[in-house]
């Protein structure tokens, strides 16, 4: 019988088990790094390097972690965080790459084969629609859970995710009926 | 309906766009980089336990060897069995109240 994440936090918090943190470091590394890959558009040594700083955060605060959440759910809240202090840091937070997306999104400046890839039109939302997008439509979290990553309210959230799939659909229109 | 069709086609592809990340070391780098755990709890109860053991063997000693025990035999022996009854319940109330807060605050700690 393996053990459930709630499991492995409990030995963490009573023994410090280092092998416990290592067993959920494993069964969520994917999950972490993809999201972070698909923020830090595709920056793999970067993304990675965010989600090595990301478990560490989740083993110095696990005492913080309520249960109230899935613990993917709490994780996916670290992550988001250390990619927007690290952005914060290279000064590239979203008032900054709003300007850029814009100038990406005119159809001129936009290869034409490229419109139609899904990972390329995702990068080309704004950060706020993009995260939501990624947390609801790919990480399947519900409405609630990715306004507790993102720290915003429930209605904004849908909003974000609303207009995201808005966007991609508009993207990818042609594609989808290929 | 299309528009739902055109929801679950788009929610298929974008799960479909995040694949399986292979580990790869990355779970061992991160573990190398964990701080160095405290001593275990086995080791901190059996400190713990050692020194109350300790005190307790102090406290016989510089209590005259126990005789303290029999003063509080004696003075209980004198009280009416009404009011040993209410000590009894008193004490086992006690008891149960602290056994009953520490279960609690064990268990909201570990959901927590």
């Amino acid at each position: 019988m393996s053990l459930t994440d709630a499991d492995l936090v409990a030995r963490v918090l009573l023994d410090d088990d280092h092998h416990a943190f290592s067993e959920l470091v494993r069964r969520h590394q994917s999950a972490v790094r993809g999201l972070l890959r698909n923020l830090t558009r595709a920056d793999v040594a970067l993304a990675d390097d965010l989600a090595q700083e990301t478990f560490l955060k989740a083993y110095k605060n696990i005492r913080s972690f309520r249960g109230e959440a899935k613990f993917s759910t709490w994780l996916y809240r670290i992550a988001y965080n250390s990619y927007r202090e690290d952005a914060r840091r290279r000064k590239e937070l979203v008032g900054i790459d709003e300007t850029q997306l814009e100038a990406e999104q005119n159809p001129q400046t936009v290869n034409p084969a490229l419109r139609q890839d899904l990972m390329y039109a995702l990068r080309l939302l704004p950060l706020h629609e993009r995260t939501a997008v990624l947390l609801c439509c790919q990480h399947g979290l519900t409405h609630e859970e990715a306004a507790r990553v993102l720290d915003i309210p429930l209605g904004t959230v849908k909003t974000n995710v609303l207009r995201g799939r808005e966007k991609l659909k508009h993207s990818l229109a042609a594609w989808q009926h290929n | 309906m299309d528009g739902q069709l055109q929801e679950d086609w788009l929610d298929a592809k974008l799960r479909d766009e995040l694949p399986y990340i292979d580990d790869d070391g990355f779970t061992s780098r991160v573990s190398q980089q964990l701080p160095v755990r405290r001593g275990s709890s086995k080791a901190r109860a059996a400190i713990l336990l050692s020194f109350t053991v300790i005190a307790a063997v102090l406290a016989y000693v510089v209590a005259g060897g126990g005789s303290f025990v029999m003063d509080v035999v004696g003075w209980f022996a004198v009280k009416p069995l009404a009011a040993l009854y209410l000590i009894t319940i008193a004490c086992g109330l006690l008891v149960t109240g602290l056994a009953v807060f520490f279960a609690l605050s064990r268990s909201r700690k570990l959901r927590s």
